[in-house]
């Protein structure tokens, strides 16, 4: 018989294991950030924080890095691409949750996932090869005859359109990011208790009074981490973009102009960097890029998190 | 009485072109999945043939040759990734699922790999370009640490095969059942493996040390894993916590420690879950590319040699597609075709084992 109290070895051993597993996933995340913070300090002594994020110059020649090109397109393809987004995603988790028929739930939900499981790869190819020609063609001098005739708005549709740009660029991100959208905002719609939808319904409520007036206040939160989620991928997504974007580090005022995000700039940059400083400026372009979205993800995870523990109660 | 009938109406009417509206953004997002897998299929159906399998690239602007060093590569990087992502993710998770249930330390855990998994996989690469390409000082430390974590692996899964091995066949076969062999053997396996890792670190030390520098498969590899870790950490998180806690009092009654719990109950009711889990996780790995672009880099030539720099298919595809000739981009296409393919089969696959599993 075996004495009670006294663990066995086994058990011992395969505690400290997993336990030293599960320790080694918690430092990798502080270990990122303390490798890349070494080896971005040369730049960072030299460039400084606020003086890297303004500078527009990108020049391994003369070696002036700044990150303010790749920032701005970073930032813009983000909203352009959440922008278009977000209908979509809405439209679809709303068609999933409430509109569609029983039986066309699981075959939809897992076509709009198979989105998501698409390599990002993919989507450059797709967009290099069919969509940017398409986008060139038609879709470009279409929006610039109508919308770019607009005196102030015009503005951001001029130049001549090459299909290689921040808007191409946006559009397959958009594609890429609806289907993290929304399928939170589907499970947090169909966390709406059935009680409060038909309370609504016997109040002589339409469908979409009740989508509008019940299920979307009460799934709320976790529309908001959905959003936030995506805005996350969107921030760090790499290969979708690289193929369209060109890496033009000069902050355009038109979407049809090509660009540069801080992606983008690593996949092209990284091994061609030729001195110490330009190598740990693009360490100091990764260091920004993952303290933001890390941040942001941060910001999902609270939203979702606050969404569970509201639902659980 | 007139104005209600018109508000009804009116309320109708916007109800209909909401719900026509939502429906038609469906429609939307499955015409883009349909858009883009017809355009795969339709430019790599054409590229598709026995040559890419079977041969290497020709050079650069000869048409002909295959992509037989990428899906070699490829298979190779992902199975490493494979073999250490897997066991350390599952291992975190049985911890944090068991061990350390309830408690702020696994809810840290838990939720700083639920943001790992979104971190920019561009960034990872960088960060293991850092620590496993870029050679620091005279010693090579990154290198080192990874000889030392990829000795402890191996052993470790040596371990347990020989674990399984004795007390599957072993005991069976000449039948001992006193609890002092038992503990003997135990105890002679675990020296056994600690002893064969001590070895191994010995003997991998010089072989891999000095050689990895600069990009090598290993990096691309350890790149991969630092995906798949939190993946594979969160099913298992997932699909323990399914797991009822009844059925682990039962097995606790019966005298069972914590360790046979785990082993015999636990991880068999959720074996189908983690495993699926795992799958996903891997088809998720299989197609990126930001991670690999300066870890493994890219080989033009046909090489097993982890030390080196070793093609993979998806940084192969990004060459080719920006590359200026029709013929790359021909093969582009047709690697494209395989990978989302194998892709997409994998995941509905998964998805149809969960579905069957855990219906209702």
């Amino acid at each position: 018989m075996k004495k009670i109290g006294k663990l066995p070895l086994k058990d011992i051993f395969f505690g400290i294991t997993s336990f030293s597993a599960s320790f080694l996933v918690l430092t990798l995340i502080f270990m990122i950030i303390l490798v890349l913070y070494k080896e971005s300090s040369l730049a960072i002594h030299k460039f400084g924080i606020i003086n890297f994020i303004l500078t527009q110059n990108w020049d391994p020649v003369k070696q002036i890095f700044g990150a303010a090109a790749p920032l701005f397109g970073t930032i813009v393809i983000t909203i352009l691409s959440l922008t278009l987004a977000i209908p979509v995603a809405l439209g679809i988790a709303i068609f999933l949750a409430e509109v569609s028929p029983h039986f066309l739930k699981t075959p939809v939900g897992i076509a709009i996932e198979m989105l998501a499981a698409i390599p990002s790869i993919i989507y450059g190819m797709w967009g290099l090869f069919t969509l940017a020609p398409i986008m060139a063609d038609y879709i470009e001098p279409a929006i610039q005859k109508t919308l770019g005739q607009i005196p102030l708005i015009g503005k951001i549709f001029e130049g001549n359109p090459q299909g290689i740009d921040l808007f191409t660029a946006s559009v397959v991100l958009s594609i890429m990011i609806i289907p993290f959208i929304a399928s939170v905002s589907r499970d947090s719609l169909n966390l709406t208790p059935d009680l409060m939808k038909e309370s609504a319904y016997a109040l002589g409520a339409t469908k979409w009074d009740v989508i509008k007036d019940v299920m979307i206040p009460y799934a709320k939160l976790g529309i908001y981490g959905g959003i936030v989620l995506a805005l996350g991928r969107a921030l760090g997504e790499t290969m979708a973009v690289a193929f369209v974007l060109g890496n033009r580090h000069e902050i355009t005022t038109s979407l049809f102009d090509a660009a540069a995000t801080i992606t983008v700039t690593l996949a092209n940059e990284f091994t061609e960097a030729d001195s110490d400083i330009y190598l740990s400026s693009l360490f100091y372009l990764a260091l920004i890029l993952f303290v933001l979205s890390f941040v942001i993800l941060a910001v999902a995870k609270f939203f979702l998190l606050k969404v569970e523990r509201g639902y659980s109660r | 009485m007139r104005y209600q009938e018109r508000y009804i109406k009116r309320r109708k009417i916007v109800s209909f072109i909401a719900l026509s509206l939502s429906t038609a953004a469906a429609l939307l997002g499955l015409f883009w999945l349909g858009f883009i897998l017809f355009d795969v299929l339709r430019h790599g159906i054409s590229g598709l043939n026995l040559e890419l399998f079977t041969e290497d690239p020709a050079p650069p602007g000869i048409p002909g040759g295959g992509l037989r060093n990428a899906f070699v590569g490829q298979l190779e990087i992902v199975f490493f990734a494979v073999i250490i992502g897997v066991p350390v993710g599952m291992l975190a998770g049985i911890f944090i699922a068991e061990y350390a249930r309830g408690t702020k330390f696994s809810k840290t855990v838990s939720i700083l790999s639920d943001i790992m998994v979104s971190v920019p996989s561009i960034v990872v690469g960088t960060f293991i370009y850092a620590i496993l390409v870029k050679p620091i000082g005279h010693i090579n430390i990154g290198g080192v640490l990874a000889v030392a974590f990829l000795s402890a692996i191996l052993s470790f899964i040596f371990g347990s095969i020989l674990n399984f091995f004795i007390t599957n066949m072993f005991l069976k076969i000449i039948k001992i059942s006193s609890e002092k062999t038992v503990k003997l053997l135990n105890l002679t396996t675990t020296t056994i493996t600690v002893l064969f890792g001590i070895f191994l670190f010995i003997f991998l030390l010089p072989k891999l040390v000095d050689k990895i520098q600069g990009f090598n498969g290993w990096a691309g590899a350890a790149a991969l894993a630092f995906i798949m870790i939190p993946v594979v950490l969160r099913t298992t998180e997932d699909m323990l916590s399914l797991v009822p806690w009844s059925l682990r009092e039962a097995a606790f009654a019966l005298g069972a420690t914590y360790y046979n719990v785990i082993k015999d109950v636990v991880i068999r009711a959720a074996m189908t879950g983690i495993f699926t889990g795992i799958i996903l996780a891997i088809s998720r790995v299989a197609g990126e590319t930001a991670p690999l672009l300066f870890t493994s880099f890219n080989n033009s030539y046909f090489t097993t040699n982890m030390n080196e720099p070793i093609s993979s298919l998806t940084v192969t595809i990004f060459v080719y597609a920006t590359g200026p000739y029709e013929d790359w981009h021909t093969k582009a296409w047709a690697a494209s075709f395989v990978i989302t393919f194998f892709i997409l089969f994998v995941t509905i696959i998964a998805r149809y084992i969960i579905h069957m599993k855990y219906r209702g």
